[in-house]
């Protein structure tokens, strides 16, 4: 074991750092006020991430062919790490550079691959996931949504929700059922849809997460001819396991709490208000919950990066992940309430909008505790 | 980064795997329903095969030692391993042991004294050591699941040992941490064993959501002060000692409550070994300072106190 970083991933971040405080302007913070789904800041990072293509630090870990620089599950973590503190000025296109663009890659046409792995790699290409629906949260298979076959078409009805992006989005990753009923796994397959095919409604939820973040996405009578269907009829639970497994520890959420962290505890610094010993536990505290969750998730990536399955270790560190972008923000809520008020204070207000999503998408954290509790203490399943 | 043993520290971890199912390390009873029970021959057997040097082996480290004392505080069995395994190699590698440690004032009952040939005292400026000889301690009745003693009227002869106080203090840190995190461990293995078997209302106790979800919390807990300790056990870092010993004082109130609960009238009873590591885990929670003050000291370190 070895808790220190190699010499070739610490010059790597430096290059990311470097990169970052190069090219994010001075009105950064104004920016990613608006947070990750805002027009504003997916408007910036159709600038920005070309100009990250073009130094090599968008796609890095993807194969030459694709425009990647074959580097490794490490330098694609330090990656994400670095902006994601950053306040993920690649707004969407994270998601192309971690999952739709392998899966993709590895699950699509020659020309599926052809139209839209090139763009997300020229950093170009903003999508949306339409996965949840009004009756299918953590209880993905309950979707309804329908595809049906017509002629060389298939013809979609039905409606997502808390579809992040969808507003300004050009495609959208669609899980529709080909077959069966709610709840069963076996029917559900993936669409590569445009947005502006006609039919498609979106209309955004005002929320506690930012501007323009969550979505509902209406699909009435939505014709989408074959060709956009990615893999085979009812192929979308198994390609999605596959192609979210890289994905399962989630956003490297503790980095930006540990950073912002270090920001209030200056601002009470300032104030004369960093003595008392019940301030500098809680302070203690959060810092230890972020470093705990860092320690499970480098645990995970580790795995992925000598080519092993982590399990239920991915599980361990999201729960972990979650505690701690909460500790960060209700450390923030009790020594600082006054800087969430007024918006001055772009940084507590947008850590806060971000912690508080932390144990819900991408997986609730009951749903994380449940599968801990049967696949690694193997509890026996709860009788029905 | 690299979260796998190298070969070495895997073949002290099989072979301690080896060691830790022998008769010698496991549960019974004690004899007058002591609520501890010393287990001198497993003691014997690491001490005469080496294991609590591995610290200084290089391929070994004090990682190694750590992640040894962890698995170690998980048997219901009492050995003493912390000092032996992460102060002794530092400060006095030729000290008899078992060794028992004083931090600061040595103003109540300290573990492992009535068992201990040495003592270690890890004072405010300075470190010293002294012999135990015989009588020199009185045996103290005690709540907690280890042998407990106080220092008699016999007069101890110091020696000084040239440490730096803060730096062993911190190893002394890492080394409960482990003792509790270990402690913890061994806890949720026989809370698991119990709710898979025990069953009430028709089916078994662990397939209950609301026990499920807290014996996760507890793993995830449990795994993380196992990483924290790991780590500060390899980087000597002085923000590492105080964030694994502060992490997990803090968590070892709702676990140990936790555990309680769901092992009910049983676990309290001496006939069930539970109290075995829970309570090792309720005294080390106030150690060195206890949870807040190790959590504050994070915070000490890491940006000064202003
Ligand atoms: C900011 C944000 C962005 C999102 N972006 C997208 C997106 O782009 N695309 C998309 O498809 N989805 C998106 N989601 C949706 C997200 O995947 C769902 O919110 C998540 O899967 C949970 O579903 P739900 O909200 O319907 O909660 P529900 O499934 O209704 O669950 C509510 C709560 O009940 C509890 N619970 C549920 N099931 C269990 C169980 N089995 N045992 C114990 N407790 C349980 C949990 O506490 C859970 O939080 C986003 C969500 C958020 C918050």
């Amino acid at each position: 074991m070895d808790f220190e970083w190699t010499e070739k991933d610490r010059a790597f971040r430096a290059r990311v750092r470097d990169f970052l405080d190069r090219e994010l302007p001075e009105n950064w913070d104004e920016i990613r006020r608006h947070g990750p789904g805002s027009r504003e800041q997916t408007e910036f990072s159709l600038k920005f991430c070309p100009k990250l293509a073009a130094a090599g630090l968008l796609v890095p870990h993807w194969p030459a062919e694709w425009g990647g620089g074959g580097l490794s599950n490490w330098e694609h973590f330090i990656l994400g790490e670095e902006m994601w503190a950053a306040g993920e000025p690649r707004g969407a296109q994270y998601m192309n550079v971690n999952w739709i663009g392998p899966t993709l890659m590895r699950f699509g046409s020659d020309e599926q691959r052809r139209r839209y792995v090139s763009q997300m790699a020229a950093g170009k290409a903003i999508w949306c996931q339409g996965f949840s629906e009004p009756n299918a949260g953590s209880d993905l298979a309950a979707l309804r949504t329908r595809a049906t076959p017509d002629g060389d078409d298939y013809v979609v009805n039905g409606s997502k929700i808390w579809t992040s992006y969808a507003g300004l989005a050009e495609h959208c990753f669609l899980l529709a059922r080909t077959s069966g009923k709610a709840g069963d796994k076996s029917g559900i397959t993936i669409f590569l849809v445009p947005m502006d095919t006609p039919g498609i409604d979106v209309r955004s939820i005002p929320s506690l997460i930012g501007h323009g973040d969550i979505h509902e996405t209406f699909f009435t009578d939505v014709r989408i001819p074959a060709s956009a269907r990615l893999g085979a009829e009812g192929e979308a639970w198994s390609i999605i396991n596959y192609s979210l497994a890289n994905e399962r520890v989630g956003i490297p959420r503790y980095e930006l709490s540990a950073r912002v962290l270090e920001g209030m505890v200056n601002e009470l610094i300032v104030r004369g208000a960093f003595s008392d010993t019940d301030v500098l536990a809680r302070a203690g505290a959060a810092a230890a919950a972020c470093e705990a969750a860092r320690l499970l998730v480098y645990r995970v990536v580790d795995q992925l990066a000598n080519g092993k399955d982590p399990g239920t270790d991915a599980n361990i560190a999201r729960v972990a992940v979650a505690k701690a972008d909460h500790a960060v923000s209700d450390f923030g809520l009790d020594f600082l309430p006054d800087t969430y008020s007024g918006g001055d204070h772009h940084a507590h207000l947008a850590h806060h909008e971000r912690a508080i999503v932390a144990g819900i998408a991408a997986g609730a954290a009951e749903i994380q505790l449940g599968i801990i509790a049967r696949r690694h203490l193997m509890l026996p399943r709860e009788a029905c | 980064m690299r979260f796998e043993f190298n070969e070495d520290q895997a073949a002290l971890a099989s072979a301690l795997d080896q060691i830790m199912l022998s008769a010698e390390a496991g549960w019974k009873t004690a004899e007058n329903w002591q609520r501890f029970d010393w287990s001198q021959d497993l003691d014997r057997t690491l001490e005469e095969n080496g294991y609590y040097d591995c610290a200084s082996e290089e391929t070994l480290g004090p990682l190694a030692a750590a992640a040894m004392v962890y698995r170690l505080n998980s048997l219901p069995v009492a050995v003493e391993s912390a000092a032996s395994a992460l102060l002794r190699p530092f400060c006095a590698p030729d000290l008899p042991r078992p060794i028992a440690v004083i931090d600061g004032e040595a103003d109540s009952a300290i573990r492992f004294l009535p068992v201990a040939r040495s003592l270690i005292h890890i004072g405010k400026q300075d470190v010293r050591c002294a012999l135990l000889p015989a009588g020199a301690v009185v045996p103290s009745e005690s709540l907690f699941a280890y042998p407990m003693g106080v220092l008699g009227d016999v007069p101890l002869e110091w020696s000084s040992v040239d440490v730096d106080a803060e730096a062993t203090r911190n190893r002394w840190r890492v080394a409960v941490a482990a003792e509790i995190a270990g402690s913890l461990k061994g806890g949720l293995e026989a809370v698991l064993a119990h709710v898979r078997d025990r069953h009430q209302f028709g089916r078994p106790l662990g397939s209950f959501q609301a026990i499920q979800h807290r014996l996760a919390e507890a793993a995830v807990t449990i795994e993380a002060s196992y990483l924290l300790v790991l780590k500060a056990a390899q980087t000597g870092d002085p923000v590492d000692a105080a964030t694994a010993l502060g992490y997990v004082q803090e968590a070892t109130t709702t676990v140990v409550y936790d555990f309680h609960q769901f092992m009910g009238a049983m676990g309290l009873t001496l006939e069930h070994p539970l109290h075995r590591w829970t309570y090792r885990a309720k005294l080390l929670r106030s150690s060195l300072g206890g949870a807040q003050l190790n959590q504050a000291l994070i915070a000490k370190r890491r940006w000064g106190s202003r």
